[in-house]
């Protein structure tokens, strides 16, 4: 989004605050609607009727909840590590909310909707998921107790697996567009959205979201059979909240990318529905990955933990690895490079 | 539409670097047993990459952007240098087999490092410098800790790992520095900035003096050393022999090509350090090796005083100096190698041996191998009219002609030193009461390896011309 | 610019603090975590600065993962480290000595080069963008001139990998693994049969 008051720096701070602010209250709100959501589309699965009591259709229980949360006193446990115990549940928040401030969400009378355009923007985003990990080891360690500790380790394991597939899926999409900006992604994808020459790529991108978000079925570092709520065991409260608020913000951010990476973004599937504007287009996009999501908590069981590792570096680095090779072969064989020159 | 650089010069690293990667799938996908074969074919392969040296042997080619360099000087260090990896891996496959060390890793690892060192030796920019050093060294760190249930073998690999990581640092701040003061790595770059009139830049000296620290620690001149015995003694005795001989060789040729292809014009200022590492060197290595009762450890001092006559010869800053280098190199090879494969056979039925009194009574128990190391022992001591006194009879020559006389003598006198704990070990093999025998099957390779290396250093004398003719056309390469 | 200029300060001041934390702090975890803040604010000056892509590759791979591991090493070590400092004070006056000699050189070269007239000729060249994006100009410098140095790079992180493996990798007798290729291909005609059974008599 245009500046309004460039070159003054008082006022061009303001204007940041602003942006920002008009994108993290909607993701927080949504937030708040995707749990209800996400509640409703499991209960239906197992036939069950879901929150029903707050509100019409218990469309008001996240909010009930969430006011509960605060209210209630903050436990802490007597030998955690004060400092590092706070700061992991905060982080898992801040990283879910700044990794919103460079999805673009369409032109709206040609203006671009976007906090900040930057040239590398797919990179930040991964660097920025990439750092997820922190929030979950961070809180494990610093508890002080076996299972969240357990939890952390699992965690940091699995993700740091999962990122490198998921990095070759995005160099392969790079590949195809000759550019890491996020826009610039979405404009190649014109005439045809990614999903179609790269459709296996976008398989291994989903699951390894899934894996990244720490959802069913790979929620070991929470597994609650196993590890009671790994390393969310010791948190109460607030601190609890914001746990519960960063994963939704991130698995809804694993939606958008998604929907930017291999789904056209804010571009409309029919060129004829052009007059809808981008960022319903967005939505739409990111609410379907969201039932995808729910649907798959609901469906499948969590993994063993030594299959979860298997699939991530006996299956998909290979898969994506090769894939890498191919798609640039292939683009090199039949000079459809982008960016030629 | 991109440039692709010319390939072709670089043709030896090539082959290595993609047969490499063929040996470890071969090695991954047969599993443990697959040793022999990779050696096998690892020494193959070296052999084949030293015959692509030979088609551009005599052109001087620059490419890659200016940092790879292919001329007479590189192509004759580096048939020796592969030619010492490919004997080093024949005579290890005995010794790893009975140590129960049988992993195909070994020859990709010699094959990688030889690789770095051939990048070491074409370096000609302190990038290529830097990133061939680090590939010669992380491989021969591996190499160190390889036998890694050996509490020795392991603590050889540690110490090595942390004090070349430190020369690597302070190699890179000198670097860095040159960086700065001149505006850029390559070498010719360098010389150009360095070579004009005026003082010379107190960051250049400064510089200088870091990169040669460094260089001085990967070819353990002392007082850069410290690490030697100790890795030499813990690392399983091919290692040892392979330290003693390739990374030697690669180390003292980057030395002469950093100094004469990025600071010619200042050579008075790095032959003084130079001096002064070579005396410190010859007499150190002379000196310390004479208490030491395991050879090993002695070889390793031996190899220290070595590298003091090898840098005698740098010291001059002639071209009759590195010649006298180039040949003093290649004769070291032929006594190192065949000495060290005799090392390797010092075993009994209860394990390997390295402790000199076990070689009491040789020439009775076993005179043939008695006799073989006898060779070696006088031709390291500088005896004539074996291969070591020619070694050092051109170096002292070169640095008389360069009026470093001095230098010469002192050369002399640790010559003479260190020709007590040479001939200790043969009056040790000739005069002492016999200990237990060793076990007489000592294999084929080590065998065919030692009688050659033997007949080599007997016979230098008799043809000397085709190898100092070559060191000599090698070093013209590095003054035009 | 005077948001950039508070910017840098704040970065740059956090990130010296980090740094010194990393060696002062008590517990080794919170020197890696104070290791990562450090990361994490040399990648914002790297953004300063306009190198964007370095800065987010410093941040995927050192935070994202080198860091992570180190912490992932450093909380399941037993390590008593503050019986390992014991011998800190002993060796300060060396350390001291050495950092002292650095700081001393390092003052002198900046001098030299930033007032010697005589060095000034060999600036250091500015690269050339001509309007390309740095992940762009990186790339065609990486590929062109520097491709050597930048496959030469991924030969000693080979060697790495290799080295890792060989120094540790134990293959353990006796461990029970799940083969999916043989679970996929058991065949019922071999592992089942189907027996006619005779009222009362049994198998």
């Amino acid at each position: 989004m245009a500046n309004p008051w460039p070159d003054n720096g008082l006022l061009t701070l303001v204007w940041f605050v602003l942006c920002i602010l008009a994108v993290m209250l909607p993701v927080v709100l949504a937030v708040a609607f995707v749990i209800y959501f996400d509640r409703k589309i499991w209960a239906a699965m197992q036939l069950r009727r879901g929150p029903n009591v707050v509100g019409p259709f218990g469309i008001l229980q996240s909010f009930a909840d969430g006011i509960k949360l605060v209210l209630k006193e903050t436990v802490v446990p007597a030998s955690a590590n004060k400092g590092v115990f706070f700061i992991a549940p905060v982080l898992t928040f801040v990283l879910a909310m700044v990794a919103w401030a460079v999805i673009p969400w369409g032109y709206i009378n040609g203006v671009k909707l976007v906090i900040s355009d930057i040239n590398v923007g797919i990179l930040y985003l991964f660097a920025i998921s990439s750092l997820g990990v922190y929030g979950i080891i961070m809180s494990g360690w610093a508890s002080n107790s076996r299972y969240p500790f357990l939890g952390g380790l699992r965690s940091a394991a699995q993700m740091v697996s999962y990122e490198v597939s998921i990095g070759f899926v995005l160099i392969t999409v790079l590949l195809c567009v000759g550019s890491l900006n996020l826009s610039d992604i979405i404009e190649a994808q014109r005439n045809m959205w990614f999903f179609i020459p790269l459709f296996p790529m976008f398989i291994i991108f989903l699951i390894s979201a899934l894996a990244e978000t720490n959802r069913p079925p790979f929620d070991l570092p929470e597994a609650e059979a196993e590890l009671v709520a790994g390393y969310q065991v010791e948190y109460s409260s607030m601190t609890f909240a914001m746990f519960w608020l960063g994963e939704y913000a991130n698995i809804l951010l694993m939606c958008a990318m998604i929907s930017i990476l291999f789904f056209g973004g804010w571009l409309p599937p029919f060129a004829f529905l052009d007059f809808i504007p981008g960022p319903i287009w967005l939505i739409l996009k990111i609410a379907v990955f969201f039932f995808v999501f729910s649907w798959v908590k609901a469906a499948v069981p969590r993994y063993r933990y030594d299959q979860l590792m298997r699939l991530g570096w006996k299956v998909f680095l290979p898969i994506s690895l090769g894939a890498v090779v191919v798609v640039s072969g292939f683009l090199v064989a039949f000079d459809l490079l982008p960016n030629k020159g | 539409m991109i440039e692709v650089p010319a390939l072709l010069p670089a043709l030896p690293e090539i082959i290595l670097a993609i047969g490499a990667l063929a040996l470890l799938m071969l090695g991954v996908f047969t599993g443990e047993k697959s040793l022999r074969t990779v050696s096998a074919l690892a020494v193959l392969l070296l052999l084949a990459a030293a015959a692509a040296v030979l088609p551009g042997y005599r052109d001087t080619v620059v490419t890659f952007g200016g940092m790879f360099v292919s001329d007479s000087f590189g192509g004759f260090c580096k048939i020796l240098i592969l030619l010492g990896s490919a004997l080093s891996i024949i005579i290890s496959v005995d010794y790893l087999e009975r140590e129960n060390l049988k992993r195909f890793e070994y020859p990709v690892l010699i094959v990688l490092a030889t690789l770095g060192m051939l990048m070491m030796v074409s370096s000609n920019d302190l990038i290529a410098l830097y990133i061939g050093l680090e590939t010669q060294s992380l491989a021969l760190y591996v190499m160190a800790a390889f036998s890694r249930d050996s509490a020795r073998s392991t603590e050889a690999g540690l110490k090595y790992f942390v004090l070349g990581a430190l020369s690597s640092g302070m190699l890179l701040y000198g670097s860095s520095l040159i960086y700065g003061f001149t505006g850029g790595t390559s070498f010719s770059l360098i010389a150009a900035a360095v070579s004009g009139s005026g003082p010379v830049p107190i960051g250049v000296l400064l510089g200088l003096v870091f990169v040669m620290a460094g260089l001085a620690f990967k070819v353990s001149a002392v007082p850069f050393h410290m690490w030697t015995p100790d890795v030499y003694e813990g690392a399983p005795t091919p290692v040892t022999a392979f330290f003693a001989v390739a990374p030697k060789i690669a180390a003292m040729a980057l030395l002469v090509r950093t100094m004469f292809g990025a600071f010619p014009e200042i050579s008075d200022q790095w032959q003084q350090i130079l001096v002064f590492l070579s005396i410190a060197s010859m007499v150190v290595g002379a000196v310390f090796a004479i208490v030491q009762t395991n050879i090993k450890r002695l070889m390793a001092y031996s190899s220290i005083g070595h590298v003091g006559y090898a840098l005698m010869g740098v010291a001059t800053g002639t071209p009759d100096g590195v010649k006298s280098v180039l040949v003093y190199l290649a004769i070291y090879l032929a006594m190192n190698v065949g000495a060290f494969a005799l090392i390797i056979a010092m075993r009994r039925k209860d394990g390997a041996t390295e402790s000199i009194a076990d070689l009491a009574g040789l020439s009775r128990t076993r005179p043939a191998m008695a006799f073989a190391l006898a060779i070696f022992m006088f031709s390291l001591a500088g005896i004539p009219p074996l291969a070591g006194f020619f070694g050092k009879f051109y170096v002292f020559i070169a640095a008389i002609e360069a009026n470093l006389t001095f230098l010469a003598v002192i050369g002399a006198l640790a010559s003479a030193v260190s020709a007590f704990y040479y001939l200790r070990i043969v009056k040790v093999m000739y005069f002492d009461e016999p200990a237990d025998a060793f076990d007489v099957n000592t294999g084929r390779g080590i065998t065919a390896v030692a009688t050659v290396s033997a007949l080599v250093t007997l016979l230098f004398f008799v043809f000397p011309a085709p190898i100092v003719g070559a060191a000599a056309y090698a070093a013209q390469s590095l003054f035009q | 610019m005077i948001l950039q200029t508070i910017t840098f300060y704040l970065f740059a001041a956090i990130t010296i603090a980090a740094g010194f934390m990393v060696i002062a702090a008590r517990n080794p975890v919170h020197s890696v975590l104070y290791l990562i803040l450090a990361f994490f604010t040399s990648a914002g000056l790297f953004v300063l600065i306009g190198a964007e892509f370095i800065a987010m590759i410093l941040v995927i791979v050192y935070v994202g993962a080198v860091a992570v591991l180190f912490l992932f090493v450093v909380m399941m070590l037993d390590i008593n480290f503050t019986e390992l400092r014991q011998g800190f004070l002993q060796y300060l006056p060396i350390g001291g000595l050495i950092g002292l000699a650095l700081l001393i050189e390092l003052i002198m070269v900046v001098g030299v080069w930033q007032f010697g007239p005589e060095v000034a000729g060999h600036a250091i060249p500015q690269a050339t963008t001509n309007g390309m994006t740095n992940t762009e100009a990186l790339g065609n410098i990486i590929y062109t001139q520097y491709v050597y140095a930048f496959q030469a790079a991924g030969v000693i992180l080979l060697i790495a990998m290799i080295g890792a493996i060989v120094l540790t990798h134990r293959t353990r007798p006796g461990v029970k693994k799940q083969r999916i290729s043989s679970q996929v291909y058991r065949d019922p005609k071999t592992t089942i049969e189907v027996k006619k059974i005779k009222p009362g008599q049994g198998i």
